[in-house]
């Protein structure tokens, strides 16, 4: 992927990345928990233009859940909601065993995509998420076993690292998703996205995640760049300042400027071609 | 067991929520998903080794061991009935 690709207008894949593991309606009451709500969330998402919706799953209290169970609950009343949004389930979760984090891989069917974070990275003052390289691997297989394509979760320049040492593994484009943020993510900057991109070899898709403020300015720099973009209330509850968003809102305003910027949003069958799904 | 602190709210007096949310009696407000597990103890997580809150109202300093919580032989607050992971 590259400015080539900007210059021949290709569609650019929205992500809508609806609920995450981290927050919970305390922060955000729209927000979306349970299955009939992620769901709605999708289907409006899907309308405003996403081709994946990165899923999560939680507790009827909200808090964090990994299991097969509730991942399948979540991810039927989507495919029930929804026409053809390809679902992608997180494989992401701070302190949750091995077994656990390979849970959301094992629904029927499997979801034709997964997250699969690259490295460590700090949560709050006393966490740190390992994500080590032997359960990495070894979700990968079991993502490989299940015809499952990964989203590499490059979360810092050295995940980027990581994530271009196993490249040889992937027959189709290998999807790497930049993160930009705080803490131990990418600092969030046009000059760092830049740094990043200039990395990738030439048969890399990506696409770029901005944590709050920095999602509009980074994806739609992404967009210019030949990459693909994931917006949505996991990463930014804002539309703008002091201004709740909803998820849809989000992908709306990112496909009005992919559309403007001469790269329409993929339709979800142009994504599985992109991606080779 | 869970954080003595850790109580199950429906509301704070500001927010409603249908279903009891962890609530921290420390920070009095409720917490994020993701710090409720520590709150309940998922994952092997341990309020007095992983909860700077906890830490800090305990009086630890940043490299103290959870053993020497002045209160942790303390029975909890609240026990939310820890449950096997999602169902």
């Amino acid at each position: 992927m590259s400015y080539d690709d900007y210059l021949d207008g290709q569609p650019t894949i929205l992500t809508a990345a609806l609920t995450g593991g981290i927050q919970g309606k305390e922060t955000h009451p729209e927000l979306p928990e349970t299955p009939a709500e992620i769901a709605a969330a999708a289907a409006d998402c899907e309308a405003a233009g996403a081709g994946i919706v990165h899923l999560h799953a939680r507790r009827d209290n909200g808090e964090r859940a990994f299991s097969t169970e509730r991942f399948q609950a979540v991810t039927d009343a989507v495919r029930a909601a929804t026409d053809d949004v390809i679902v992608q389930h997180s494989t992401g979760g701070t302190a949750a065993s091995d077994t656990l984090r390979a849970e959301p891989l094992r629904t029927d069917p499997p979801p034709e995509m997964a997250s699969l974070d690259m490295g460590p990275l700090n949560r709050y003052d006393r966490l740190t998420t390992e994500n080590t390289r032997e359960m990495v691997a070894g979700l990968h297989d079991e993502m490989q076993e299940r015809g499952i394509v990964p989203e590499l979760e490059v979360f810092n320049n050295g995940h980027l690292n990581e994530a271009l040492s196993i490249l040889d593994r992937f027959d189709n484009p290998p999807y790497l998703n930049l993160v930009f943020g705080p803490g131990t993510l990418s600092p969030p900057s046009p000059r760092s996205l830049l740094t990043m991109v200039e990395r990738l070899p030439d048969r890399v898709e990506f696409d770029v995640l901005g944590f709050s403020r920095h999602q509009l300015p980074l994806t739609t720099l992404s967009i210019l760049l030949g990459g693909h973009a994931r917006v949505g209330l996991e990463d930014n509850l804002y539309y703008r300042e002091g201004e709740y968003a909803t998820n849809d809102q989000l992908v709306a305003r990112t496909a009005r400027i992919a559309e403007e910027l001469g790269r329409p949003p993929a339709t979800a069958e142009q994504a599985r071609e992109i991606l080779g799904l | 067991m869970a954080c003595r602190h850790l109580a199950y709210r429906e509301s704070d007096g500001e927010t409603e929520f249908e279903t009891a949310r962890a609530y921290c009696t420390v920070a009095d407000r409720f917490v994020q998903p993701m710090r409720a597990d520590i709150c309940t103890e998922r994952y092997d997580l341990d309020p007095a080794a992983d909860c700077e809150i906890y830490r800090d109202h305990a009086g630890l300093a940043w490299d103290d061991p959870p053993e020497a919580d002045p209160a942790s032989d303390d029975q909890p607050a609240t026990d939310p009935a820890r449950e096997g992971d999602g169902s």
